[in-house]
């Protein structure tokens, strides 16, 4: 850096002599400050400052929030307990509804069973297991109707 | 209920054979959403052992306990049933309140807090069926006993000389 600016400085042409001229011969009348110095400039608006403190606003607001938070948290924690309350519910009667369901189904397979038995004079085994496997399909009886 | 959702159904499947006479009879228990939501409880309370018995049952069975397990299941159907039954012998008014007051509030249950808690009670003091949700916090309130129901639209709760007499 130093190094540069020394190089810059010496680069620099010598100052013309007319220039030198000029600055020394002229007497230019110049305004000045006034004796005392300015008047002060009122940069500053006098207005009263509206309303409370900042500190107020924060504070109000703060306990707005708390108040907030504390009223969605009580939320929160009345919707899990319903939550559980639906989920017990529920868990109560599933057995009963499967129950249901299933002999049905197995009501359906084996009326299934004897419709082959009458119809093909044996029974097909179409899996290699003894698993109950729920239908895919379901074979319509001659009878779709209730009567 | 069923795992597995039937497809191409074109027209309705209906089988009427009835299951072989080896197999004894239930009467199923035809009950719809709303009443079944409204004595869950007391469904749970009652039949709870049949109902563990019968999910243990269908655990244990390997996927045969469709067929294994009708026994258990025929308790659980005659349980529930009896349940039911003996609700709409005893607390028939308070249990139609309830339930219809489930269907006219999208089945929330905490919508309907003063029909439950004299339904509550009434079964209590008839049938000896206590509505308990397990897992509720030491320190709080179960959710179906507290007097306000802060997602409620309905004022919600049993007055104080109700809940005594």
């Amino acid at each position: 850096m130093e190094h540069s600016a020394i190089f810059r400085q010496a680069l620099r042409p010598p100052p013309s002599p007319i220039h030198t001229s000029l600055t020394t011969v002229s007497t230019m009348a110049q305004a000045l400050p006034p004796t005392g110095g300015y008047e002060p400039i009122q940069y500053k608006r006098n207005i009263p400052a509206r309303g409370f403190r900042p500190s107020y606003y924060l504070a109000a607001m703060g306990i707005i929030m708390t108040y907030g938070l504390y009223r969605a948290g009580q939320g929160i924690r009345e919707h899990n307990e319903l939550a559980r309350e639906k989920m017990w519910s529920r868990i109560h009667l599933i057995p009963m509804l499967q129950a249901e369901e299933d002999r049905d189904l197995v009501r359906r397979q084996w009326a299934d069973k004897v419709r082959e038995r009458e119809l093909t004079g044996g029974e097909a085994k179409v899996y290699n297991s003894d698993r109950f496997v729920r239908p895919t399909y379901s074979i319509s009886p001659s009878k779709t109707t209730k009567e | 209920m069923s795992t597995r959702q039937p497809r191409f159904n074109q027209q309705v499947l209906l089988d009427t054979t009835p299951l072989p006479d080896s197999v004894p009879r239930v009467t199923e228990v035809g009950a719809s959403s709303a009443p079944l939501l409204s004595a869950s409880f007391f469904i749970g309370a009652r039949c709870g052992a049949y109902n563990d018995d019968y999910m243990k049952c269908k655990e244990d069975a390997h996927g045969r306990g469709e067929i294994d397990c009708m026994k258990e299941g025929r308790k659980v159907t005659r349980c529930a049933a009896s349940v039911l039954d003996d609700i709409n012998k005893n607390c028939l008014e308070e249990f139609r309140k309830h339930w219809q007051c489930l269907d006219n509030n999208n089945q929330q249950l905490w919508h309907c807090r003063r029909p439950e808690q004299l339904l509550n009670k009434c079964v209590f003091d008839k049938l000896g069926l206590e509505k308990k949700i397990p897992g509720v916090p030491d320190n709080e309130t179960p959710v179906h006993l507290r007097k306000r129901q802060i997602f409620s639209h309905n004022i919600s709760s049993i007055r104080e000389d109700e809940r005594q007499t």
